[in-house]
């Protein structure tokens, strides 16, 4: 085996695929183009979710008739707004929020207790009623809360006994947590285009190399099998390698330059964490390069090798959403399984959760394992004659 | 000198070379003739280290193909059915991987290609990506591809099979040619008159055994025919187990 072999195959091999426009819109699309999609698209889910939650702009018809209530909204900071005159028609249609309206003769009927108000929405409209319908609920009960608790005292009775349980709302999930679960989708992201990215290259260096008779001739040249497997392989790697930081860079550049201030606040990757990101995916895209290129020699043609593939990139895609719905808690067995270790430690490392040695160590070891036997498997392989000869 | 010697290969239950001796002189060319399954391209892909021998012995020039199989591609040059090129490669690129494949460098395999493209007519293909190449130029570059080290044997496993007439007349020129420069050279087919027309000797070899074997008119005068054609019919007919051997 020598290096001037694996160098020439190497080359080859980029060379060769670089001129593959299967190859070049793969990562042209997944790189260049998913991450920044993907990114935008996450902003605009993450303000308006929270514009929703945060929305203290009422609407109230009748606003002259209680100017207590009016004085409370005030004070809650809460802006009040007029509504539209035909609000009743465009609430229906949901094209307004809900309303709250206040009748004529609401003062004299609070004096004696008896006051009514109207508090118009339909609560199929998710979008417009539910949410502004909820605030206006949440300020009225506040503002019947602290009537209750001044008539009480007007009457000579603790307020005290209004509330069994006195309960507060302690949120243990800082922004940045609750904006991780949202942000799972990024690792998500990088793992599944480590995953297929190359997968093109690969079949092509392998089944397609079968496909079109070139196998038998390449082999006939003095060099070691090893050493052409390790050129292509390399290939391969640099391939992986260089999607990977694509669109690690994507998602860089989209979140330091793109006006979303909104995703900003929430997820801020700092220089050292996009490091910590690419160790743990240069690893990871070669070695399932790798057992890529060992499952696709199986196949005869492009296509018979792009099913079996198929199955691994199913498989490990699937990975992610299975470990969602387990709901696991961080553990040191998730890191031996592939893609399961990485998705853990990249997740944590967005998380801003401390990372050990052992996070890196063990899943870059488990990638080391995969490389390493794949690669000795397929050269074992292409020493049968039924993988040189066998053509379809 | 390619010397095999009771070479044998078996796939499962079906012996597909079952016993071969011949020699292929240095210096001349030398037909391997035989039908369709006969054991032709088994026997070819023996001789050049792709499939291991079964029993037997090949040697080339001198070197052992089962001990040294690197020495023997070293210094062959080996031609199958598979010619498969890289389309998204240009055909002087194709030849030119393998050149760097064998280590051999820039200037001598630059000078080997135009000499064989002359040869070849194929001078305004050399620069030109393979896809879509047509049968014969496809045969041209691979051929070319096979032979840009300068082997000093030369195998060829049905190199004419499927070209059209003018590729195959290249092609024939070619051998002609590559014997002219003193080496030494073998080459499969199942037609009788192009064997006749460029080899020295030629050996008949029929299901997985050599039938006969000698020049040209030593084997119509064996055969007792008086066309070609009868002679390799009559021949390959011959039990293998008492194959007949042509005075010299």
């Amino acid at each position: 085996m020598s290096i001037a072999t694996i160098l020439t195959v190497l080359r080859k091999e980029l060379r060769d695929h670089l001129r593959d426009r299967r190859t070049a819109l793969m990562v042209f699309t997944l790189s260049i183009v998913m991450g920044p999609l993907i990114l935008v698209g996450l902003t605009y889910f993450v303000s308006s979710v929270e514009e929703k939650a945060e929305k203290r702009e009422v609407y109230v018809q009748g606003v002259e008739n209680s100017p207590q209530l009016v004085n409370f909204f005030a004070r809650q900071d809460v802006t009040i707004k007029d509504p539209k005159p035909d609000f009743r028609e465009l609430i229906k249609q949901g094209k307004h929020d809900a309303v709250l309206v206040i009748p004529k003769d609401f003062q004299q009927k609070f004096v004696s207790g008896k006051a009514e108000v109207e508090l118009v929405y339909d609560d199929t409209r998710q979008d417009t009623g539910g949410g502004a319908g909820g605030v206006l609920r949440r300020l009225l009960r506040a503002f019947n809360g602290e009537v209750t608790v001044q008539r009480l005292i007007a009457r000579g009775v603790s307020p005290q006994v209004m509330r069994a349980v006195e309960v507060q709302d302690v949120n243990m999930g800082t922004p940045a947590q609750r904006a991780a679960m949202l942000l799972f989708i990024i690792p998500w992201m990088a793992l599944i285009v480590g995953v297929t990215g190359c997968v093109a290259v690969a079949i092509d260096m392998t089944a397609g190399e079968r496909e079109r008779g070139s196998l038998e001739p390449l082999l006939m040249n003095p060099v070691s099998r090893s050493a052409v497997i390790i050129g292509k392989w390399g290939a391969v790697a640099v391939y992986g390698i260089v999607i990977v930081t694509l669109i690690l860079l994507g998602f860089g550049l989209t979140l330091a330059f793109a006006p979303m201030p909104k995703l900003a606040g929430v997820i801020s990757l700092s220089p050292a964490q996009y490091l910590l990101f690419a160790a743990m995916l240069f690893p990871f895209a070669p070695a399932i390069g790798a057992l890529q290129m060992l499952i696709a020699t199986y196949g005869r043609t492009f296509k018979e090798a792009q099913t079996y593939v198929s199955y691994l990139v199913s498989g490990l895609s699937l990975v992610p959403v299975v470990s969602m719905f387990g709901q696991f808690k961080d553990a040191v067995w998730q890191l031996f399984v592939p893609m399961l270790g990485q998705l853990m430690v990249l997740t944590r490392i967005l998380r801003g959760e401390p990372v050990q040695a052992i996070h890196f160590l063990l899943p870059m070891g488990i990638c080391v394992l995969i490389a390493v036997v794949s690669i000795a498997l397929l050269t074992h392989l292409l020493q049968r004659e039924s993988i040189i000869f066998g053509r379809s | 000198m390619i010397e095999v010697r009771d070479l044998r290969k078996h796939f499962g239950a079906v012996a597909a070379v079952d016993g071969v001796s011949f020699i292929a002189k240095a210096g001349a060319t030398t037909g391997l003739l035989g039908p369709n399954g006969a054991g032709k391209t088994t026997t070819i892909r023996m001789i050049g280290t792709l499939v291991s021998i079964g029993g037997g012995s090949v040697q080339v020039n001198g070197i052992d193909a089962a001990r040294d199989p690197g020495g023997v591609r070293r210094i062959s040059g080996l031609l199958t059915d598979a010619r498969g090129l890289y389309t998204r490669m240009t055909a002087r690129e194709n030849i030119r991987y393998y050149a760097d494949l064998r280590g051999v460098d820039a200037t001598r395999s630059g000078k080997t290609i135009a000499r064989f493209a002359d040869w070849l007519d194929m001078k305004d293909i050399l620069d030109r990506r393979t896809e879509g190449f047509s049968q014969g130029e496809r045969m041209k570059v691979a051929i070319v591809r096979a032979l840009v080290h300068e082997p000093s044997h030369v195998v060829l496993d049905e190199p004419t099979n499927g070209l059209d007439v003018m590729t195959t007349r290249a092609l024939r020129e070619l051998i002609k040619r590559l014997k002219a420069e003193g080496r030494t050279v073998m080459f499969s087919s199942h037609i009788m008159q192009e064997v006749a027309a460029l080899c020295d000797e030629i050996v008949i070899i029929a299901r997985g055994r050599v039938t006969a074997q000698g020049s040209a008119d030593a084997l119509l005068a064996m055969s007792g025919k008086n066309n070609l054609e009868d002679a390799f019919v009559a021949l390959a007919e011959i039990d293998g187990a008492h194959g007949a051997e042509a005075a010299p």
